[in-house]
């Protein structure tokens, strides 16, 4: 039961590291001077988008380790990181529209970051579609293997075709002030260890599924 | 060249195929027909600059039309069981894959010919003297969009729903190619194009990317 303790562990550090996080974010990193309270998104915004960015890019790893060694212990990573990943591009895409409304004026612009999160959001939607429709059978799982490949590879073509057609808000390169910093170091370490218990979680019900399925139809 | 004389053999038998079957021709092409003269009544041509928002535009029916027609590409060979037939002849399994790229390549080609001239006579949309810069960029486009069409048509054609899923599949992942095909049609039909254009590289790094990718990852996608 090396999962379960591993989750455990994983929640627990989450706890910690989340409760410092928000200590230290209400509590100790200064306001920002023109953007006020609302800045206190950045936090959670960016650690976010760095979790689902990584898990989405786990996902294309055991994709590929699916379709070349054929072991289904992969196909469920990768659809267990994907799921996760998912979860924090759109905490990505809901957290960035309330910045956004008080930085730039307004809910939502056109804009290469953003535009496209939001593709790489409609892309993994369609691939749980696929899998919804499907029920996961073994076919299933290569066609959603190929899928992940390709949308990974699709990714830096539609950041690029976007920036060229969008216009820039996003800051190239941010410098904060040390107590900023320091607080982003420790929500950074919060965020990942909440994608990493939920990760986790969501492969230890993973592989529950599957041994019940195994049981039901060795039945 | 027996790898070519097979990717030949499947281009003809499918040609011929819709040819004959009429039924995803006609379907698709009276459909982006039907789109153009939608779209005549919801903006009102007399009002909206067509060389504006017609690039746009013609390039949204294109891609309605075309994945009604390639969609099918696949799933009729399921329908008939003739898929299995198809993966057991003796030739490499990416030669099917071409063969079909080509034949959907073809039809799109012929459909956005035909939207084009009809795009003139409802929409006044006028590509005159931008035809040579305008057919290259759209080749270039539409051979991207036939790459990912026909491998997605083959992943969805064994699949419960692939018709809902597909175009919710295809399109997202065709979003470059789609801001790339509305921005150069807008340049062909207003100052023309040149190769240093930077939208006819994204396509052509696009088309080289994904006919490769699509090639190699045919094979798994329709492995029995």
């Amino acid at each position: 039961m090396t999962l379960r303790r591993w989750t455990v562990a994983l929640w627990a550090l989450a706890f910690v590291t989340n409760a410092a996080a928000l200590g230290l974010i209400f509590g100790y990193a200064p306001i920002e001077r023109q953007m006020g309270a609302v800045q206190k998104i950045f936090y959670y915004h960016v650690p976010s988008a760095i979790s689902g960015y990584v898990l989405l890019f786990l996902a294309f790893l055991f994709s590929i380790l699916f379709l070349w060694k054929d072991e289904p212990l992969y196909d469920t990573l990768a659809y267990s990181s994907a799921e996760v990943g998912w979860i924090f591009i759109t905490i990505v895409l809901v957290t960035g529209p309330i910045w956004g409304r008080s930085a730039w004026g307004k809910w939502w612009v056109w804009e290469p970051r953003l535009t496209s999160a939001l593709v790489l959001w409609l892309m993994y939607s369609a691939y749980f579609l696929l899998r919804l429709f499907s029920r996961n059978d073994a076919r299933t799982a290569r066609i959603a293997a190929v899928v992940a490949i390709i949308a990974f590879f699709d990714v830096p073509i539609v950041h690029k075709a976007i920036s060229w057609w969008g216009s820039i808000v996003h800051p190239v390169k941010v410098t904060l002030e040390p107590a900023m910093r320091k607080t982003f170091f420790v929500s950074m370490l919060a965020v990942f260890a909440l994608a990493a218990a939920f990760l986790a979680t969501r492969i230890g019900v993973a592989l529950a599924e599957e041994a019940k399925l195994q049981r039901e139809g060795g039945r | 060249m027996r790898f070519f004389r097979a990717v030949g053999l499947i281009f003809l038998k499918d040609f011929k195929e819709e040819i004959r079957r009429k039924e995803n021709i006609a379907a698709s092409f009276l459909f982006a027909f039907l789109s153009l003269v939608l779209f005549a009544f919801a903006l009102d041509p007399t009002r909206v600059d067509m060389r504006q928002t017609g690039s746009g535009l013609l390039w949204l029916i294109i891609l309605f039309a075309g994945s009604l027609f390639m969609g099918a590409s696949f799933r009729k060979e399921t329908e008939t069981g003739t898929l299995l037939a198809l993966l057991l002849c003796p030739a490499d399994r990416s030669a099917i894959y071409i063969g079909k790229f080509l034949v959907n390549l073809a039809f799109l080609l012929i459909l956005e010919a035909l939207l084009l001239f009809f795009a003139f006579l409802f929409l006044d949309f006028r590509v005159a003297g931008a035809l040579p810069s305008l057919a290259l960029a759209w080749f270039g486009v539409t051979v991207g969009y036939a790459a990912l069409g026909t491998l997605f048509a083959a992943l969805v054609a064994q699949t419960h729903g692939g018709q809902v899923i597909y175009p919710i599949l295809l399109f997202p992942v065709l979003v470059p190619l789609l801001i790339a095909a509305a921005s150069l049609t807008q340049e062909a039909v207003s100052r023309g194009i040149s190769l240093q254009n930077q939208w006819l590289r994204l396509v052509l790094l696009f088309d080289i990317l994904f006919l490769t990718a699509s090639t190699f990852l045919f094979e798994y996608a329709v492995e029995e």
